[in-house]
């Protein structure tokens, strides 16, 4: 275990050939020239991001190093145990996952990154952000897994400020985000804390070898789903996600949303799984409310938004609530016995990631683009992009159907193979199970239903019907890099909807789980539950209906010629305007109406009067808010307690650097008499 | 080294220190208190040596060197360079009265005395017994950063300070180990090399360097 012995392992390599990507990366960035340097970094990056795919999924089917010892200038682990980055199966899925994703938000950036996104700093924080994404599941002990998750989150703020100068929203969003990301690390350091006192040691071996219970593993549990739960984005800690994301450069937003959030998956499922795998049965009802909460306000926020980054960063709530839940309802069926069940819920869980991090990507980079090329990330001002941005949005559509969990994508296996979990468990005897089970799969469904309706919106409102703004009527196709990332992107959503077998096989070994097996080549079949998809033939069966259907139509086009028909009473006029069309808010307007309370929702209608006269209106205008409730009961008055605390401490601290003295100098003067007396 | 030399060298190093310290209360020219800080760095040097090579520390001059050559020689000049350039050689303003300021540095050295007995408790060691001199550089150094206005006798208040800390860390373990000496004393080395470019600094945009004046950043 030496970092100086030629790695004659796969694994060990992969890593040694990320760490050494990585510094090249941040040397490129700040040694290329300025014309050169988005090719040349992004180039470096999208290779760490292969190699950790590769690295990745070589852990995920088993292959093991003997892992790479971190040389330690300082006496950082001198009373603990040796830093070692070795990632176990279910790590190497993550790395695996991080690595896709970060290679196609850095080949998306080739061509997107501009301004500050594209300076020395933008690319310095982009690379060590990847990297210290991509090694955070390799760690084997709490401080080397710490040590990645600040390279993590200090690489992703510093790129989150790129634009600071420009845009004042993006000064407030980091300010949230690196309150919310310290907080994560706060209770992430106060819980392996808590582990490493108990069991004796940082590594995870020595973790769960220590078999926790009690107060301890109680403590350190609540710790760390604090932690996590912060950095996945889980309701009530998600406020930052829904600012960092529309704030970031479009492909850190792909990274941050669609690999980083899952960071913190991996945390839930390294904490219940490996360091405390037998918890009580309260720690999975514990996670299944986390889930279906952040899961239903997530889609319900995302449905009302307008601003289409700000819907795709709610959503990402909503998917990591649906996975913490399948987490959760895994753990509450291996704790009662029916450990097929659960197995195939974990594997649910895993498929939810893979899929997830496939469609999120393709739509932040999407969204990316659409910025772009118009300027505005507003839905009501978009529209008609499909026809002048045929790959964005040809991609984006892939993407959406991925997201609203439709056949042929990876969104719809995993969802499918959640459902699948829930409707099977045998909840007769058991009457907790009877009651929450129920609940979860009501709440699933209509998360999946809200989940349609919302990107059926993203998609129609702003890339269908006729563009709204000259911005968006004059909207081109973006860049050949970034076409190819959205392309990429596309490919893995559908391929993970056709092929999901063999993947799904690896994901159950991570989670050793049993009953999972391919079917056919393509085709995945749950034995533990005893049901098929072969999505292949299902498409080939769907093939076979619409063709017909589609044959015949075509025949009577040509029989019946479409003839152009003016409007009948139009006085010239045209069928439809631009402002005729349906757009985000009018859309969404009777789901405000029916969740008006939760979403907090105000609308004034603006009348102005002609001038001559009361009865004839010059203009309308609708505006339409809505509040996050979470933040307003939550957060305001907690951060309203602090600035009054603040205001109180004012008194005693007035500027004057005397006083300042004054007060070290009695405190020192007190203690030297106390200890004295 | 004989007992009584030791002895001696103890006494005369620790005396000076204690002397510079009560001297820097007494008095307003700037130069003055420079000056004062060069013996008292060339005394804590002298005590540095003699404690080490007393224990029998083999890096003890070397670590004697190198708070002479910072303390005694860097520093004061840095300082004196800051003063010379910003033509401030007297302290402006009086916060306390000058007989108030040195019954308070009276009553600290007292302070100290009264304070190190329990917390030392019975020892024969000399250089043991020569630590209240020490918690009164400290005592004092704290008092002259409440009791002056002007930037550049803050900044002898807190090498004061430093002062007695080197002197009790070095009274109490018998010579600290070079790489200790090195870290505490190039850090305070760069404090004083940013305050001395800050005061020149501030005397050109504020037209004083009076501390208890810069209100604007108090929020």
């Amino acid at each position: 275990m030496t970092a100086l012995e030629v790695p004659t392992h796969l694994v060990d390599a992969g890593l040694i050939a990320q760490l050494l990507l990585g510094a090249l990366a941040v040397l490129v960035a700040v040694a290329a020239p300025a014309r050169l340097r988005s090719v040349l970094t992004g180039s470096v990056v999208v290779l760490a991001g292969i190699a950790a795919a590769v690295t990745g999924s070589a852990a995920l089917v088993g292959a093991v190093g003997v892992g790479l010892q971190i040389p330690v200038v300082l006496p950082l682990a001198a009373p603990l145990e040796p830093l070692v980055l070795a990632p176990d199966r279910l790590g190497g899925l993550f790395m695996a996952l991080a690595g896709v994703v970060v290679a196609l938000a850095a080949l998306f950036g080739i061509g997107y990154a501009h301004g500050p996104a594209a300076s020395r700093t933008g690319w310095t924080a982009f690379s060590v952000f990847a990297v210290g994404m991509q090694l955070v599941p390799a760690a084997t002990d709490a401080i080397t897994f710490l040590l990645a998750w600040e390279l993590m989150a200090g690489g992703s703020t510093a790129l989150l400020l790129a634009d600071h100068a420009s845009r004042e929203p993006v000064r407030r969003s980091t300010v949230w985000y690196s309150v919310m990301t310290h907080l994560s690390f706060l209770f992430l350091l106060a819980g392996f804390g808590v582990l490493a006192a108990a069991s004796g040691g940082t590594s995870w071996a020595s973790i769960s070898g220590a078999a926790l219970t009690g107060t301890p593993a109680t403590t350190a549990f609540v710790l760390l789903v604090a932690g996590f739960a912060t950095k996945a984005g889980l309701v009530p800690v998600h406020v930052w996600l829904p600012r960092a994301h529309p704030e970031a450069p479009s492909h850190m937003s792909a990274a941050m949303s669609a690999a980083m959030v899952k960071m913190g998956v991996y945390g839930l499922l390294l904490l219940t799984l490996r360091l405390l795998p037998t918890g009580p049965r309260w720690w999975s009802i514990v996670l299944i409310a986390l889930g279906t909460v952040s899961a239903l306000y997530g889609i319900l926020q995302a449905s009302v938004q307008a601003d289409l980054k700000q819907l795709l960063a709610y959503s990402t709530t909503e998917n990591l609530g649906l996975i913490t839940t399948a987490i959760g309802v895994g753990l509450l069926l291996r704790d009662s016995g029916q450990p097929a069940v659960a197995d195939v819920a974990l594997v649910a869980a895993l498929l939810l990631a893979v899929s997830h991090a496939a469609f999120k990507s393709v739509l932040f980079l999407g969204a990316g683009s659409v910025l772009q090329a118009t300027g505005e990330r507003d839905l009501d001002l978009l529209g008609g992009l499909a026809a002048r941005m045929p790959w964005t949005s040809g991609a984006f559509g892939v993407g959406a159907l991925g997201a609203a969990a439709l056949p042929v994508t990876g969104g719809f296996v995993a969802e499918w193979v959640l459902l699948q979990a829930l409707i099977h468990v045998g909840a007769q005897a058991d009457r907790l199970l009877a009651i929450v089970i129920p609940i979860t799969m009501g709440i699933v469904a209509l998360t999946i239903g809200l989940g349609l309706l919302t990107f059926v919106k993203a998609y129609g409102i702003g890339f269908l019907a006729r563009p709204r703004t000259p911005a968006a009527a004059q909207a081109h196709e973006a860049g050949p890099a970034m076409r190819s990332a959205l392309v990429l992107g596309a490919v893995l959503v559908v391929g993970l909807g056709l092929a999901p077998g063999p993947l799904t096989q690896a994901l159950a070994g991570a989670v050793s789980a049993g009953g999972v097996a391919t079917f056919g080549v393509t085709g995945l079949s749950l034995e533990a539950v005893g049901v098929v998809l072969h999505p292949v033939a299902l498409t080939l069966l769907a093939v076979a209906v619409l063709v017909p259907l589609v044959a015949v139509n075509a025949v009577l086009a040509r029989r019946h010629p479409r003839r152009d028909v003016t409007l009948a009473w139009g006085c010239g006029g045209e069928r439809t305007s631009p402002r005729m069309e349906y757009n985000a808010t009018s859309y969404s307007e009777p789901l405000v109406r029916v969740f008006r309370g939760s979403l907090q929702a105000s609308h004034v209608v603006d009348v102005v009067h002609h001038d001559q006269s009361p009865l004839l209106v010059e203009q309308m205008t609708y505006t339409q808010e809505t509040g996050d409730v979470i933040e307003h009961r939550l957060y305001q008055p907690a951060t309203r307690l602090a600035a009054r605390i603040g205001d109180l401490a004012r008194t005693v601290q007035n500027g004057s650097i005397h006083r300042y003295v004054g007060f070290s100098f009695a405190a020192l003067v007190l203690v030297l008499v106390v200890v004295a007396l | 080294m004989s007992s009584e030399l030791y002895q001696q060298l103890l006494a005369t190093t620790t005396g000076l220190l204690l002397l510079t310290a009560v001297l820097q209360v007494w008095g307003r020219s700037t130069v003055r208190a420079i000056g004062l800080l060069v013996i008292q760095g060339t005394a804590l040097a002298g005590l540095v040596l003699t404690v080490g090579v007393q224990a029998g520390e083999a890096a003890a001059p070397l670590v004697a060197g190198l708070l002479f050559v910072v303390k005694a020689l860097v520093m004061p000049w840095v300082m004196l360079r800051s003063a010379r350039l910003i033509g401030v050689t007297r302290e402006r303003s009086a916060r306390l009265r000058p007989a108030v300021e040195l019954i308070g540095a009276a009553g600290l050295t007292l302070l100290a005395y009264a304070v190190s007995g329990p917390i030392l408790g019975d020892t024969t060691d000399p250089a043991t017994r020569a630590v209240p001199v020490g918690v009164s550089l400290v005592l004092l150094g704290f008092w002259q950063l409440l009791i002056r206005g002007s930037a550049i006798t803050q900044l002898v208040g807190f090498l004061m300070l430093d002062n007695g800390i080197a002197a009790i860390s070095s009274l109490t373990s018998g010579g600290l180990p070079l790489v200790v000496e090195l870290g505490a004393t190039l850090d305070v080395l760069l404090v004083v090399l940013i305050l001395g470019a800050l005061v020149v600094r501030m005397q050109a945009e504020e037209g004083h360097i009076d501390i208890s004046e810069l209100r604007e950043l108090h929020d």
